[in-house]
């Protein structure tokens, strides 16, 4: 009946692939963030990072088409109805039991992923007027180059009032709903009150061969297009 | 000799420039020629102290002499006014004149140490290339717009 070690009102919700890819995330975004800050010789740094960030949004949106159930956009990008239940019921508190992102945390995935993905793209044009230019940043007009530098330089807080409202509402979720987020983003399982069909799984190699595309692709854009390019 | 000449040439031209009311428009303009061809040349010492572009020292040492020959020549042109027109110099400056001040001079005596880091090896360039993008970034923060 039960498996070793689980319980059986458990269920895995988050495969390996994107757990990895969450916590490395936050990690370089935090990375990111700090170089940015201090630059100087830790530029250097603070663009493989976002090099790094690069490829790890390109692999997830590759694996919200083709990767695990509760990763893909399709199951949990929904209407703003769905959403506004959702939120109904939360303040209500008595948040619907939901296998992977809720309507609401779903857009957020999405509108978390645009915006890393508007980082990372904005940098690699970027120009400090100091000492460091992005990869990319001598293929474009200094115009372009001027534009990309300042969206570059007012994301950033987007970024970090996004990542404000993350942390906010997983404590909500903690103290307020008594339900924790954290621990299924670590482990990938999740407690259920009644038994359900588990989500399906999509498979690990499949992750590591997107995440080599992703990163061959990133490897081309600020390596060898700009060499190519000049 | 040579090399002396052209940053006495600077120094003298500064002074003047302090000395004169010059139009705010020509100020400007004088500031952002002078930043660019520092940055142009401050941006080749740091790429080769990064080893993103081999060091060659006849190139760091021209690099670096100009970067320490310009460094204080914009200073002169920061007069009154010339905060309104086609440039990111903030109010600020002319709000707290002494702290710009300060940090202007602080980005001269660092970049006056790049030539002789350029010209002795590639790990004095490293830290002298650090230090000074340290007093570029200082004065940007605070008085430059983004």
């Amino acid at each position: 009946m039960r498996e070793a070690g689980l319980a059986a009102d458990q269920v895995a919700v988050w495969d390996l692939p994107l757990r990895i890819f969450h916590w490395t995330l936050a990690g370089l975004v935090v990375f990111s963030f700090v170089t940015g800050k201090v630059a100087g010789p830790w530029l250097e740094w603070h663009m493989r990072s976002g090099y790094a960030i690069l490829a790890l949004v390109l692999f997830r949106l590759a694996w919200g088409v083709v990767g695990s159930q509760t990763a893909r956009f399709t199951a949990f990008v929904r209407g703003p109805r769905a959403g506004l239940e959702y939120l109904e019921a939360a303040l209500a508190r008595r948040p619907l039991q939901v296998l992977g992102h809720n309507p609401l945390g779903g857009w957020m995935v999405v509108f978390m992923l645009a915006l890393l993905l508007v980082q990372a793209a904005t940098g690699l044009f970027v120009d400090d007027e100091i000492a460091t230019q992005g990869p990319l940043a001598g293929t474009v007009s200094n115009a372009l180059v001027a534009r990309f530098t300042t969206l570059h330089r007012y994301n950033e807080w987007v970024i970090l009032g996004a990542v404000v409202l993350h942390l906010v509402v997983i404590a909500a979720y903690h103290w307020g709903l008594r339900v924790n987020l954290v621990g299924p983003m670590v482990h990938g399982h999740m407690a259920v009150r009644a038994p359900v069909e588990p989500p399906r799984t999509a498979s690990t190699l499949l992750a590591g061969v997107l995440f080599a595309l992703a990163c061959a692709a990133v490897y081309w854009l600020v390596i060898i297009f700009p060499r190519a390019a000049a | 000799m040579k090399k002396q000449a052209i940053v006495a040439a600077f120094t003298l031209a500064a002074a003047f420039a302090a000395e004169a009311q010059i139009k705010p428009e020509t100020q400007i303009k004088q500031r952002r020629a002078g930043y660019a061809v520092m940055n142009f040349n401050f941006s080749s010492l740091a790429a080769m102290a990064e080893g993103k572009k081999p060091f060659n020292k006849d190139e760091a040492a021209r690099n670096a002499d100009l970067v320490a020959a310009l460094s204080d020549y914009m200073k002169g042109f920061f007069g009154e006014g010339t905060d309104k027109g086609e440039t990111k110099a903030k109010p600020e400056i002319w709000q707290t004149r002494s702290d710009f001040d300060a940090k202007m001079d602080k980005m001269i005596s660092e970049a006056r140490k790049l030539p002789a880091a350029a010209r002795a090896d590639l790990p004095a360039l490293k830290t002298a290339v650090t230090d000074a993008g340290a007093a570029c970034k200082a004065c940007h923060d605070d008085y430059r717009a983004k």
